[in-house]
């Protein structure tokens, strides 16, 4: 309390500096005043009065002096005087401390942008009550443990030869929190809540059918979370009993967007797949889901009521039917209890129930037991729940780490430029410093005022990053979109406290960083020949300031290389032959069994589409493919060969595609044996398939394979192969080709659900959007017409990665090499200023104008030269690094290696012509100041001093 | 060595300082110096002037306040006086200076064997 006191007090001290010490004049005067009149009045002569009376006062500067300490802050006073200097510093050379702040700016700008991703997609924690008391459960088991039917994302860190998985299934999860629940006191866990996601629901608000993403949740979900809902209630127990009303608690998002945040809404009925659900409540508007980090769903609604909208296809499982592996488990730890506690108590219950619902181990080979090892038996695993389901957000790490690292390299170089900056300048203020120093000023005093003047620096150019970050941050979202894995789709970036806390430490950081090393050289002059010598102390370049330069060319090349190699592998994956042709093909997807369609109708609601379609003007074929190409979206199958049994069959796989009888011609993939579809391959006719080549290659190599019948494991069916086709890409231009399998739509009976529509069009494909939208309302006005674009504009979305990573890598490299310039160019010209009088000398002694150029370039060639050589070396190491086994094949330095395509990570093209731009740049950088130096007046120059 | 005069000990200005304040009521700063050496009986050496940052410390800590006004011989002066806060501090001050000093008289004296 007296400490605030005081400290206020010695605040107000600084601000009324003038009266005060008016104040204290005033009356130390009247103090001395009195005493000389009580000596006169003793009997002094005034003179002698006013002497004794000084005596008796002792020093009256030293008291004075005393009281002003003690009067303010002399720490703040210091620093703010430091400051003010440091202010006259930077105006006294305006464009230098432009340039410096800038390039400041920039580098703290990007790492400030890149660190609001990181904070959004890495680091942001639930908005839920102590997040970090949940925590997700999952497992791992042999290979040979058999998962039949998944749906979802599992990204687990299981050793190599086991497989792990995030997905649980729903008896299952039903057992395990019976556990939770018997151990009751006794259980490390105060809830245990389990969530699946529900894609692409129909939604009908109005009379607009939507499609949005959903999720089912068991009844303590709510309340495990310790989530309230911000308006209405949250879904109870009672209401996931099988018998119980229908109800749906809305996102705040979908609440704002679609019902224009009407808080009347509770209790109004929102139809969901065409069912009735009551909705009951809104989450908080900072709470967006707990699955993966790029799925926020709209709506929530309880698990009973999840066949509601799945109707025959519900994920729970019924009776006859097991369900399939789709949920997501959390729990909430009581306070003290452990992670292990948690996997422990409910790894026996979980083990039971996974063999029970285990079917025959598979064999991944022919020497696979046919029984299950001990040690393949599946075990629970657990993981912080903190953030939300993990898998995802795993495989954004590399990007945004990888993409961090560049930008973090790019503040390197602009820190070394500022600190080369200030040597130059600590080198001019040397006779300054070393006057100072002689007089007696402490060197911690002078470091002080530098550091305030390079923090001064920093700050400036956070302050200005702060804004560029917000450009640039905007920049980002507006660059990535669900394929660049940097941003998932729906995470929102925002400059928050965190991420400007980040800048400011940042900006501390580099202030430091870049000022400490010049700060300490220019304070430990060897005072004798600095005083004598004057400005001739610092004519030649210091090693630090050289060996900054090295560094900053080579980490620019490295930058440089890494952007020449993607836009390497962008270009290779750009050219890589699809087998199909994406010119001219319009794409679009139709979900009619969400909307209830099925089996004969939905048959014929296609056939319909398909003979309006045919007849549309600009349509030169139209044709669909329950699998969107070069799009990451798969189907596959396990299979047996003829002769194979299921008991004994070992590991195969094949992609699935279904297609209309048109499709090859439409797509222009050309036949290599037997016959095509036909419209008359339908319900009624013997089960038909096409393969592609390597489907031929890998399990027919050397036989005839026409006519040959193979059996799919679900669904017991068998086709026969009646044509071969060339290969074609399928889920993406980097993937290897693998065996592929067309069966024609109508003898896919209840699979056909929803397509995705090709349609070949005369002219300019988008013109054509518009009138196929009238012909699908035309048959059902109910039906969303979903990823309406071009095939070409879906290839390109799929190298939306690639794509982002040439470009960000392109703009940061260009940005080092720009500041590698400057910082070249500034120390050279800074040289040549110094050198003018040995220059002068040389041009005397006759040294042409060619010589003083050669003199200077070599002078900055020689560390660019030397600066690539270290950035090869650097390179070589960084590749070696990477490849090396320190980092398992999930780690994100792995993963960026893998991104590469076609292209090595030593490339000699790209290295020797990144070197001969590097080269180029900066002989410009040295060509200029150089061409001063040759300008030099040789008797202007021995005058100079 | 006819006559020994003593440095103010440490920490015992501001003590006096409040004492003088707490006697006289309020006082300038040399009428508050006159009265140390007075009272001390000139066996102090006070160097007057040291008596001005004790006041501001004394002021920064709020057990004494300040006031321009005109001397009984019309100079101006600032004149100090005691907050009750200062008095209760004065009360502590001076029970701990007792106590400390009886500790010590009782080392000095000759012990009761």
């Amino acid at each position: 309390m007296s400490r605030l006191r005081t400290f206020l007090f010695r605040l107000r001290g600084m601000f009324r500096k003038r009266s005060l010490e008016q104040e204290l004049a005033d009356e130390i005067l009247s103090h001395l005043q009195m005493q000389t009149d009580d000596l006169e009045r003793q009997g002094l002569d005034p003179d002698e009065a006013r002497y004794a009376a000084l005596r008796k006062f002792g020093g009256v500067e030293q008291v004075k002096e005393t009281y002003r300490e003690r009067r303010g802050l002399p720490f703040l006073e210091i620093f703010l005087r430091d400051l003010g200097y440091g202010a006259r510093m930077l105006r006294r050379s305006p464009i230098i401390s432009m340039v410096a702040i800038m390039s400041l700016a920039l580098g703290i700008g990007a790492n400030t942008a890149l660190f609001s991703v990181v904070d959004a997609v890495l680091l942001k924690t639930l908005s839920v009550d102590a997040p970090d008391r949940l925590l997700v459960f999952e497992w791992q088991a042999g290979r040979s443990f058999r998962t039949t039917g998944m749906s979802g994302t599992s990204n687990v860190n299981v050793p190599a030869d086991m497989r792990g998985l995030s997905l649980f299934r729903y008896d299952i999860f039903k057992k395990m929190q019976q556990r939770q629940i018997d151990a009751g006191v006794e259980s490390s866990l105060s809830d245990l809540f389990a969530f699946g996601p529900i894609r692409d629901l129909t939604a009908k608000v109005g009379d607009q059918p939507e499609i949005i993403n959903g999720q089912a949740v068991s009844g303590n979900y709510f309340a495990g979370l310790k989530l309230q809902p911000s308006r209405g209630r949250a879904i109870t127990d009672e209401d996931d009993q099988p018998g119980a009303a229908p109800v749906v608690v809305l996102s705040n998002q979908y609440w704002q967007e679609r019902f224009g945040a009407n808080p009347e809404v509770i209790g109004q009925q929102l139809l969901l797949n065409k069912q009735s659900f009551t909705i009951i409540g809104v989450t908080p508007a900072a709470f967006t889901g707990t699955g993966q980090v790029d799925y926020q769903p709209s709506v929530t609604i309880p698990l009973a009521h999840e066949p509601f909208l799945q109707g025959e296809s519900s994920r729970l499982g019924t009776a006859g039917e097991p369900g399939v592996w789709w949920l997501n488990l959390m729990g909430r730890l009581k306070p003290g209890a452990t992670y292990e506690q948690a996997r422990e108590s409910l790894n026996g219950t979980f083990q039971r129930a996974a063999l029970e619902a285990m079917p025959q181990p598979r064999k991944v080979d022919q020497r696979t037991p046919d029984q299950l090892a001990p040690k393949d038996y599946p075990r629970l695993l657990t993981e912080s729940g903190s953030r939300g389901m993990p898998d995802v957000r795993k495989d954004y790490a590399p990007t945004i780490y990888g993409l961090f690292m560049v930008v973090a390299l790019v503040l390197l170089i602009a820190c070394a430029n500022l600190a080369n900056l200030l040597l130059a300048r600590a080198g001019l203020r040397g006779p300054e410093i070393s006057v100072r120093l002689a007089v007696g000023a402490g060197r911690w005093r002078l470091i002080r005022q530098l550091l305030t003047e390079s923090l001064l620096l920093s700050i400036l150019g956070g302050t200005v990053g702060v804004f560029f970050a917000f450009w640039g941050k905007n920049a980002l979202v507006a660059l990535t979109d669900k394929e660049t894995g940097l941003l998932p789709s729906g995470v929102e970036l925002s400059l928050n406290w965190r991420v400007l806390l980040f800048t400011l430490a940042v900006s501390i950081l580099t202030g430091f960083l870049f000022g400490l090393i010049p700060a300490w050289r220019a304070t430990s002059l060897d005072l004798t020949s600095s005083l004598k010598q004057s400005r001739r102390a610092t004519a030649s370049m210091s090693p630090l300031s050289k060996g900054l330069l090295i560094l900053q060319v080579a980490v620019s090349f490295i930058l440089l290389v890494g952007a020449g190699l993607f836009v390497k592998t962008l270009s290779n994956l750009q050219r890589v032959n699809l087998g199909f042709n994406q010119d001219n093909l319009l794409v679009f997807r139709l979900q009619p069994e969400a909307s209830g369609y099925k089996n004969q109708r939905l048959l014929q609601f296609y056939q319909q589409l398909f003979a309006r379609l045919d007849q549309s003007p600009g349509v030169r074929s139209a044709t669909f493919a329950r699998v969107g190409l070069i799009a990451n979206e798969n189907w596959f199958n396990d299979f047996l060969l003829p002769g194979e049994s299921e008991e004994t069959a070992a590991d195969h796989e094949m992609m699935r595609q279904m297609v209309r009888e048109n499709y090859f011609a439409t797509m222009e993939i050309p036949f290599l044996q037997g016959r095509g579809f036909t419209a008359n391959d339908d319900g009624h006719s013997p089960l038909v398939a096409i393969v592609n080549k390597t489907f031929v290659d890998q399990y027919f190599p050397e036989q005839e394979v026409l006519g040959k019948h193979i059996r799919f494991l679900n669904g017991n069916r068998e086709v026969e192969i009646v044509g071969v086709v060339a290969d074609t890409k399928y889920e993406s231009q980097r993937e290897e080709i693998k065996p592929l399998l067309y069966t024609p739509w109508q003898q896919e009976g209840d699979t056909i659900g929803e397509m995705h529509f090709l349609v070949r069009t005369a002219g300019e494909p988008t013109a054509l959007v518009a009138s196929v939208r009238q012909l699908v309302r035309d048959l059902d006005n109910n039906l969303p017409v979903t990823q309406v674009g071009t095939q070409v504009a879906r290839t390109q979305a799929t190298l939306g990665k690639e794509r982002l990573y040439a470009r960000l890598l392109g703009f940061f490299g260009g940005l080092a090499l720009l500041l590698a310039a400057i910082g070249l160019f500034g120390v050279l010209a800074h040289s040549v200023n110094q050198r003018t009088k040995e220059i002068g000398i040389r041009m005397a002694f006759g040294a042409q104008v060619k010589n003083v150029l050669r003199l200077v370039i070599w002078q900055g060639m020689r560390l660019v030269l030397l600066g690539l050589g270290v950035g090869v070396l650097m390179g070589y190491a960084l590749k070696r690094l990477l490849e090396s086994r320190y980092f398992g094949p999930r780690t994100w330095q792995r993963q960026l290696t893998e991104q590469l395509y076609g292209v090595n990570l030593i490339d000699p093209l790209t290295l020797i012509v990144i070197g001969l731009l590097l080269i180029l740049v900066a002989l410009i950088a040295c060509w200029l100041p150089a061409r001063r130096a040759a300008k030099v007046d040789p008797l202007v120059a021995l005058r100079y001093e | 060595m006819a006559k020994s005069r003593h440095e103010v000990l440490p920490g015992t200005l501001s003590l006096l300082i409040l004492k003088t304040l707490d006697t006289l009521g309020p006082l300038h700063g040399y009428g508050i110096a006159r009265r140390i050496e007075q009272v001390s009986g000139d066996l102090l050496e006070l160097n007057q002037g040291t008596i001005y940052p004790a006041l501001l410390k004394l002021e920064q800590l709020g057990w004494i306040r300040t006031k321009w006004s005109v001397s009984e011989n019309n100079r101006r002066a600032k004149y100090y006086s005691i907050t009750r806060k200062g008095q209760k501090q004065l009360i502590a001050e001076e029970e701990d200076w007792r106590r400390t000093s009886a500790i010590v008289t009782r080392f000095l004296s000759p012990s009761e064997k």
